[in-house]
């Protein structure tokens, strides 16, 4: 059995302390306790995972170094995530591979960015990834662990490493645990966002995520009072698509399971519901100065009403639903770069 | 206590198995040469500083020829692809910038590394700030010996005629990072 593990052997203790203190001192860890990927260990999530050992998953920058189904399981066997959730895994880092996503831009920045992972199909409730009250952390389930194993990855097979190179300004809450959530599929009134994305059943959308922001509203009792002050929200300047020098962007909003009732009843067609966001998610030309003005103009971005809008189409703006029952709130995240979201099938069988 | 029972563990990490300390081939004379700035959306500074040694290079009887970089995904990634390859076929020597911030450092090496393997003469341009970022992932890469030109940093908050004056005052050293066999370069330091 040993022998089709390829990589290579250290002997060391394996009490969590010991031995995290020993990862550590390799640079593997990211300051949590870590599980010993013992062959054993890591023998049971290639199974899990489907795949030969050496079959190469991704080609992960800033390394270019093949990511095999070996070096993936290794990584989650120490992040402690489960067994079951190694299809995913592959699936999210094979997605966050893809030229469009810019991997190679993210992993080296100066801003703050991590590659969300939103998660559809029956591959929800087998995993416990949350998609209702407190999702984006701090809810019971896997999430955090299955995404502190894609995070193990970007360190240990990418290289993505803080100072050398990683030049995020100030990092992300999210580069630890990653962020992995679910869409309240249930609930929505729409199609799933993967599905809509062109991927029914289980799936992942890998998602350039800049720091969350949170939308409060207690007065709106309309779907236009509501997608207006989200999509109003969106539009500030500092945001990643106003960046005189960022050739476009999206926009990923979470809409809480109450709001979604209102809204569908008045919008059943999702494609309405990102017009009215598009068309919020903007500010007035003028509001500018003009050193900004000027290449945001060369840029094409100046709408005839003399706007210039977040993304260049209401396609641009994802929105899922999720959240807790008590409403109330809105997410929003933006996105990084010209990082493009990427939706990919899981392979479960 | 905890349990000091040992066992074995795997590794990890991966690791980059080659790596070319070739600086590659040296630019030699520029007369005649066809010289190609990589520019960006990104750095006015870097568009200032071409400006300037275009200028010299041009002087000194090279011809210099411009592209470029815009986003690099979607469509428009596609067709930056192709420019990119368009216009390394019609090059003979490649000056590629500008590595001042972690994204466009990232790009700026992966576009000179792209230039580097077709065998020209390449050097990527960077502000000291990002110097090790650029020389790591010129490693990680694949070539450590990579060429590197380094501006003052910060730079983009410069007015433009400082921007100039700095260009004017590296341009010897940027021949002689560039490998350049003429009596500009050659000249001893004063």
């Amino acid at each position: 059995m040993t022998d089709w593990l390829s990589s290579r052997r250290y002997k060391t203790s394996l009490d969590v302390v010991e031995f995290t203190l020993f990862a550590e001192s390799l640079g593997w860890g990211d300051g949590l306790p870590l599980v010993p990927p013992t062959e054993e260990r890591v023998q049971e999530y290639v199974v899990a995972g489907r795949r030969f050992p050496d079959e190469v998953i991704a080609i992960l920058p800033p390394l270019r170094s093949e990511a095999t189904a070996e070096k993936i399981a290794i990584n989650a066997a120490m992040a402690g995530a489960p067994c079951e959730a190694m299809p995913l895994i592959y699936a999210a880092i094979s997605a966050m591979a893809e030229p469009c996503f810019d991997l190679a831009g993210l992993n080296a920045t100066t801003g703050s960015v991590v590659p969300a992972v939103i998660v559809n199909g029956q591959q929800r409730h087998d995993l416990r990834i949350p998609f209702g009250a407190g999702l984006m952390g701090g809810a019971d389930g896997y999430a955090p662990a299955i995404g502190r194993a894609i995070r193990l990855v970007m360190r240990n097979i990418a290289g993505q490493h803080v100072g050398t190179t990683s030049k995020s300004v100030y990092g992300n809450p999210s580069r630890v645990a990653g962020l992995v959530v679910g869409e309240w599929e249930e609930r929505s009134p729409w199609a799933p966002l993967a599905a809509r994305r062109g991927v029914t059943g289980n799936a992942v959308t890998v998602y350039g995520a800049m720091g969350s922001m949170n939308v409060c509203d207690v007065v709106a009792d309309s779907a236009d009072a509501l997608l207006d002050v989200i999509g109003a929200s969106l539009a500030y300047p500092g945001a990643n698509g106003f960046l005189p020098s960022t050739a476009f962007s999206e926009a990923l909003v979470f809409i809480n399971p109450v709001w979604a009732d209102m809204i569908g009843r008045t919008y059943p067609n999702i494609q309405d519901v990102q017009q009215r966001l598009w068309e919020q998610a903007s500010l007035p030309v003028d509001s500018f100065r003009p050193e900004y003005r000027e290449p945001l103009t060369k840029l094409g971005h100046t709408t005839p009403d003399d706007r210039i809008h977040l993304c260049p189409t209401p396609n641009d703006i994802l929105v899922a639903v999720a959240g807790g029952e008590g409403g109330l709130h809105g997410h929003l995240i933006h996105s990084w770069g010209t990082c493009l979201s990427v939706t990919s099938a899981v392979l479960h069988e | 206590m905890p349990s000091s029972s040992a066992g074995i563990v795997l590794d990890p990490t991966s690791s980059l198995a080659h790596d070319l300390t070739s600086s590659g081939p040296d630019v030699g004379t520029l007369a005649g040469k066809v010289i190609g700035f990589r520019i960006d959306m990104l750095w006015r500074s870097w568009d200032w500083v071409t400006d300037i040694w275009a200028e010299e290079l041009r002087s000194a009887g090279a011809e210099v020829r411009f592209w470029r970089s815009m986003a690099r995904t979607g469509e428009e990634g596609d067709r930056m692809r192709a420019e990119l390859d368009a216009f390394l076929n019609s090059i003979d020597v490649a000056v590629v910038g500008l590595a001042n911030c972690g994204s466009c450092t990232s790009w700026t090496i992966h576009d000179a590394l792209s230039a580097a393997e077709r065998g020209l003469p390449t050097i990527a341009v960077a502000t000291a700030h990002f110097e090790d970022l650029a020389h790591n992932l010129a490693r990680r890469g694949g070539r450590s010996g990579l060429r590197l030109h380094l501006l003052p940093y910060p730079l983009d908050i410069l007015a433009k005629d400082q921007v100039h004056d700095i260009a004017r005052r590296q341009y010897r050293s940027f021949l002689r990072s560039l490998g350049v066999h003429d009596r500009l370069a050659e000249l001893p330091a004063v």
